[in-house]
């Protein structure tokens, strides 16, 4: 049955009636926080984190690759600027990594405008490969340099942070708890700001030009525009996850935090459990990092990159049957619920 | 008051002369109708004064200031709203959404949006309709759902590109009526029509274009009796009739 002729009865909803759908978010949230009291084991804890790091990565990447209607594949690059930045700083100069972060953010910014600048006016497949094409630049360029100016890189052997001084002011400890409850809020934080976009004008003038740019046009949208502060909010957020990544391991090289996996995984979580939704990057991560974080351990060495094959075979499957991702079938579901359960209530 | 005028507007594309010289006033308040045989750059000239490319040659002015060259959203902005002959509703959103993308065009607040967007749906009778997607709406709706969303913007002059096409004649009729009901609001209109019924009906002039020439402008029932029109574009049973 269609969803929209189940609903087509009253226009005027009341404000209070996002209330329910966005129960589910609440109650995983509960979740998310009770959950090092009862996970001790620090592999397992380890393997959440990861799990709520690409739930974070891909929350930011679907501002742009999710609302602007737009396939970005090169967010790594704003991940290897977070991490590179704040780490550059914080060994050479002293800086705390929190500062570093947001520095980074900044930089992945700018960065982040001026690849969209040129690369907005290109459709499809070709704003993908551009994308592609400038993170994998990036990342070959600082294989191939020690230094960029004053700052040190250390080309393909990476940076590594000296865990001399624990705290958090230094963005740094010996457990993984602290890890765990940074990446929640910062998820939290991601979350909060997609949801605040969806519902603003900046929301419905990406969703309204990445779907018909011309009609888009024509109601007053500049649509490049709109992309690019949604480019601008995307990698800002994106490159804070790197500079988590960089105190979380103690340890980068342009492979672990610039490769073009991760611009894959990301997209492959989007694509899967359904972009331009605020659900979508959640399940698609809650579904997938599991995956990934198993096909890694068990065969790491004999079918190392087995993840992605079978990433690979979970979209074709999705793309055929659920092309808007799984959010979809399970919003429909728990509307389907709810209404049930509103229709009992009114009968008892 | 002159809303909008084009001056000797010329539209070339490559060697192929789309539109030639074309000049034309609208008064404000009017619904001034633009017809002619498929291919004879009617569309060409609506795109050229929506600012989707500029004209090659030639000046369009909107109250008063030159808009040849600006971009669409410019002129949505100063006042110019338009429909797609090939209807281009945002599908996989609702009837309100899709409108209140228009109503964003003047107010930046979600709520203010939406409150002006579901006015608009009650003006084009589209408000139980409101919560559909707008992919599952039948063609005269999608029709009134492009005119409700650019009607959101709040323009003063209204592009129509064959907005009654592929409809049932009742259906021309509502339309008809409801183009009635908001130049009564104040919206000037300028469109361009197939249904010769509708345009004969809502006009208060016409320009006749052919092979890119404007060859003849004027009330409905001269146009009607113009010999280059009718041997162009109406045919001899028109005349006839």
């Amino acid at each position: 049955m269609n969803a929209s002729t189940a609903t087509a009865t009253s226009p005027l909803r009341p404000p209070g009636s996002a209330w329910p759908s966005r129960a589910p978010l609440l109650l995983l949230l509960a979740v998310a926080l009770a959950v090092p009291l009862f996970v001790r084991s620090a592999t397992y804890l380890h393997i959440l984190i990861l799990l709520l790091l690409y739930a974070y990565l891909t929350t930011s990447w679907n501002l742009v690759g999710g609302f602007a209607g737009v396939l970005p594949l090169g967010h790594a690059a704003f991940v290897g600027i977070g991490a590179y930045t704040s780490t550059v700083l914080s060994l050479q100069y002293g800086v705390s990594p929190w500062v570093g972060m947001i520095v980074g953010g900044f930089l992945s910014t700018l960065v982040g405008v001026l690849i969209g600048l040129p690369t907005f006016k290109m459709r499809g497949a070709y704003f993908a490969l551009a994308t592609i094409a400038f993170a994998e630049g990036l990342r070959v360029m600082v294989e191939n340099i020690d230094r960029l100016g004053p700052f040190l890189l250390n080309g393909p052997r990476g940076l590594q942070i000296p865990p001399l001084e624990l705290g958090f002011g230094r963005f740094m400890f010996a457990e993984k708890e602290p890890y765990y409850y940074i990446i929640l809020a910062m998820l939290v934080l991601a979350v909060g700001i997609t949801w605040a976009v969806s519902r603003s004008k900046l929301g419905y003038c990406l969703a309204a030009g990445g779907e018909e740019p011309e009609a888009a046009q024509s109601l007053g949208i500049n649509v490049a525009r709109v992309k690019l502060v949604a480019m601008a909010i995307s990698s800002f957020l994106t490159s804070l996850a790197g500079t988590f990544w960089a105190q979380f391991t103690l340890y980068i090289h342009p492979k672990s935090v610039m490769s073009l996996d991760i611009s894959f995984e990301i997209a492959f979580i989007a694509l899967i459990g359904g972009r331009g939704s605020i659900a979508g990057p959640l399940l698609g991560a809650l579904l997938l990092r599991p995956v990934s974080d198993f096909s890694r351990i068990h065969f790491g060495d004999t079918l190392p990159g087995l993840h992605l094959v079978i990433f690979g075979g979970v979209l074709i499957l999705v793309m055929l049957y659920q092309p808007r991702g799984l959010q979809e079938p399970l919003t429909r579901l728990y509307r389907r619920a709810l209404a049930r359960s509103a229709g009992m209530r009114e009968r008892g | 008051m002159t809303l909008l005028e084009l001056h000797r507007v010329s539209k070339h594309f490559g060697g192929i002369r789309a539109v030639e010289e074309f000049s034309l006033e609208v008064q404000a308040g009017e619904i001034v109708g633009l017809i002619g045989p498929n291919g004879a750059g009617k569309s060409t000239l609506f795109n050229c004064v929506a600012g989707v490319f500029p004209p090659t040659s030639g000046e369009i002015v909107f109250q008063g200031r030159r808009i040849d060259g600006r971009k669409p959203w410019d002129l949505c902005r100063m006042g110019i709203g338009r429909t797609f002959q090939i209807v281009k509703p945002f599908a996989s959103r609702t009837v309100l959404y899709n409108v209140t993308v228009g109503a964003f065009a003047v107010t930046s607040r979600l709520g203010e949006a939406e409150r002006w967007a579901l006015e608009v749906l009650r003006l084009l009778r589209l408000e139980d309709k409101a919560d559909m997607r707008a992919a599952n709406l039948a063609i005269a709706d999608r029709k009134r759902l492009e005119i409700a969303r650019a009607l959101a913007t709040r323009p003063r002059l209204l592009l129509l590109d064959e907005v009654m096409a592929g409809l049932r004649p009742t259906e021309v009729d509502e339309m008809v009526a409801v183009i009635r009901r908001l130049r009564e609001s104040g919206i000037t209109f300028f469109l361009i029509e197939h249904i010769m019924r509708a345009v004969m009906a809502l006009s208060d002039r016409i320009a006749v274009l052919h092979f890119g020439h404007k060859i003849a402008e004027g009330a409905p029932q001269e146009i009607a009796r113009d010999e280059r029109v009718i041997k162009a574009y109406l045919g001899e049973d028109y005349g006839a009739a």
